[in-house]
């Protein structure tokens, strides 16, 4: 067929699209949504990271500097409670100033340990180190300077202090400050960090929207262009079948044509001549008649859905209707046809009309094609399913004439398509029958299937399943009800 | 010296003031019955844990009360805890240990400290806790408890190489009212 032959020369993107149109541009529209999806998660994606490094600077930074503040003024409790202890001459009011001062010094000693597992840089275990080394050393004094303010030695206990106290106590203070600048160092650090991965994430994300653009874009382009595919595919073809019906229908018309002219100028007087004649016409005529008919029949099985209605029905029937159907068609064109028909064969679903149109096609087909043998065989047999009961019902038409090129076999069951070894043999037809035949095979369940070999000949089967229990108690019930109805 | 010698003497032949009737006694860890039928429970002399010194004499112990030796073995200052007059822990200590009653210890004190054979006089704290954390702050401190007020925080002294729950330990205090009993 000559579309084929055209859709076997357009560009590979093309001939990629013309198959998505054949399903709807689903595929397409999937495309799309893929695309938005990815967008979707890369965004999702994104801005989880970006929330989960705010909360990491919050927690790491703010919550850290808001904890050295609490260590700062907590050391400054330890220092303030002991120095508290010296206003007083009461040892119950003293042991309350050195019960306040020990409580904030585990807190301070707490928050020390408590940055020194936090500490990641070496600066910052060295600091926590250094810290926890000053502050021991100044709790160390302090010890000294509360015993000495508990015994009364108020004297001695302001010296100590004076010596050791202020200096280890202002080492501490000096650490602190360390630990505060490190964390706004660090806290400067992660906002940068968190900058250029908002930076990243913008870029990422105009990246992928352009992508998505470009991919929807695309995917619009593809939808457009498919169905202008096919369309123009659709064109092609009713431009096809047109010009080949007419060709189908020029032949005929104008052999009548002539036919009638000569008779209506009076060329023709004699009886054999004007017989001849009316053969001549009659057999066109029914030739134009039966590719109308063919027509008919393929726009009406364009849909194939609840066609035919399945009922049981029996081989010999269907044997029966297409010899009486193919006989004058067999007789005209002088083949034989021989029937192996296997006995006992059970009751298949079909429509009877529909199997006898599907075997009438293979039967013309056959003739048409069947070559100077001009015999052909017609075989009902079961196949095995291999359970102990018969699988299907196959009916074989066999001819053994000009056979079918193995490269033409996956196009013969595509409408229109005549093969250009037909062409160049003058073969006349219009493509449709076993298109035609294939369609009616489908409607009721089964299939039509093709073996052929070039010079050699072709076998055309039908396969259709049996009836079942089911189906013949069905089929016996409508009749009944039938039969009722009538009455 | 002389006159703190004659003070000492002079405790020692004071009689030991009368038990207080209005206690009820109850059954406590440790409690026992005196020679009178009165419920009692051991006092502990109790010091820092980090003071070196795990035994004492009863002579000895009554010097340190007495504020007469004032520095440890190590060096360390004796700091002397007691509790406020008129407690029942003070009045065993003063009874047993001084053998003072409330105004010879304070002329005692007086005495020491304008003479200089006395450089502090005794800290006063209200109550078991506030002795505890005392001695716990300070490394020469010293006092009592009673036993059931003892924790962790503080060393308890075997007296002539007893502990309270062995036969023989000489310093016991009134047990506590406890409520409903």
């Amino acid at each position: 067929m000559t579309s084929r032959r055209a859709l076997s020369r357009m560009p590979f993107v093309d001939r990629l699209l013309l198959d998505a149109s054949r399903h709807n541009a689903v595929l397409l529209l999937l495309v799309i949504c893929c695309g938005i999806a990815v967008v979707g998660a890369f965004i999702i994606r994104d801005l989880r990271a970006a929330n989960a490094e705010a909360q990491e600077i919050y927690t790491g930074s703010v919550n850290g500097l808001q904890r050295i503040g609490e260590l700062q003024y907590e050391a400054q409790e330890t220092r303030r409670s002991t120095l508290y202890a010296l206003t007083t001459t009461d040892s119950n009011l003293q042991v309350e100033y050195a019960d306040q001062s020990r409580a904030a010094d585990r807190r301070v000693t707490d928050g020390i340990a408590e940055y020194r597992n936090e500490a990641k840089s070496t600066e910052g275990l060295s600091l926590a180190d250094r810290l926890n080394h000053d502050w021991i050393t100044y709790l160390g004094v302090r010890d000294e300077v509360l015993a000495s303010i508990l015994e009364g030695s108020t004297q001695e206990a302001v010296n100590l202090d004076l010596k050791g106290g202020v200096p280890a106590f202002e080492r501490v203070r000096r650490d602190l400050n360390e630990v505060k600048r490190l964390y706004g160092e660090d806290a400067s650090r992660r906002e940068d960090d968190l900058a250029a991965a908002s930076r990243r994430s913008s870029y990422k994300l105009v990246g992928i929207f352009s992508f998505t653009f470009l991919l929807s874009s695309a995917a619009g382009w593809a939808i457009q262009r498919s169905r202008m595919l096919s369309r123009m595919q659709l064109a092609h073809l009713q431009m096809e079948f047109v010009a080949s019906v007419s060709h189908e229908l020029r032949t005929p018309l104008a052999v009548i044509r002539s036919a009638a002219d000569n008779l209506a100028d009076g060329l023709i007087r004699d009886k054999d001549a004007m017989r001849k004649y009316g053969a001549i016409l009659q057999h066109q005529s029914r030739g134009m008649s039966d590719l109308v008919d063919q027509i008919l029949l393929f726009a009406s099985t364009e849909d194939r859905t609840n066609r035919y209605v399945l009922q049981p029905v029996s081989v010999q029937r269907i044997i029966d209707s297409v010899v009486a159907d193919t006989e004058s068609v067999l007789r005209g064109a002088g083949f034989t046809l021989e029937m192996r028909i296997e006995p006992n064969l059970p009751d298949v679903m079909g429509d009877l009309g529909g199997i006898s149109q599907c075997l009438q096609n293979l039967v013309g087909n056959a003739v048409k094609y069947g070559g100077d043998d001009r015999h052909i065989t017609l075989q009902a047999s079961a196949s095995n399913s291999g359970l102990g009961s018969p699988a299907e019902l196959r009916i074989s038409v066999s001819d053994q004439g000009i056979g079918i090129d193995s490269s033409e076999i996956p196009f013969i069951f595509d409408p229109f398509y005549r093969s250009p070894r037909v062409h160049a043999a003058q073969i006349h037809g219009t493509g449709l029958g076993l298109s035609l035949a294939k369609r009616i095979a489908e409607s009721m369940g089964g299939r039509l299937t093709v073996v052929s070999q070039l010079s050699v000949g072709s076998t055309f089967t039908l396969h259709l399943q049996f009836a079942k229990g089911e189906d013949m108690e069905m089929a016996g019930a409508m009749a009944r009800q039938s039969r009722l109805s009538r009455t | 010296m002389q006159r703190s010698t004659i003070f000492v003497i002079t405790a020692l032949l004071l009689t030991r003031p009368p038990l207080d009737a209005t206690h009820a006694f109850v059954h406590v860890p440790y409690s026992t019955l005196t020679e009178a039928g009165v419920a009692s429970e051991p006092l502990v002399i109790v010091v820092n844990r980090s003071n070196p010194v795990d035994d004492v004499s009863f002579s000895e112990l009554r010097k340190i009360f007495l504020g007469t030796r004032s520095h440890w073995a190590n060096g360390r200052r004796i700091t002397l805890v007691m509790r406020e007059p008129g407690e029942p822990e003070r009045t065993a200590i003063l009874r047993d240990v001084c053998g003072l009653n409330e105004d010879q210890l304070k002329n005692h004190f007086l005495h020491g400290l304008f003479t200089g054979e006395i450089l502090v006089s005794p800290k006063i704290l209200s109550s078991p806790t506030g002795v505890r954390k005392f001695i716990f702050n300070v490394p020469g401190a010293i006092g009592y408890l009673r036993i059931g007020d003892v924790d962790p925080s503080v060393k308890v002294l075997r007296i002539d190489e007893l502990l309270p729950e062995d036969k023989g330990y000489r310093l016991h205090v009134q047990a506590e009212l406890v409520n409903g009993n």
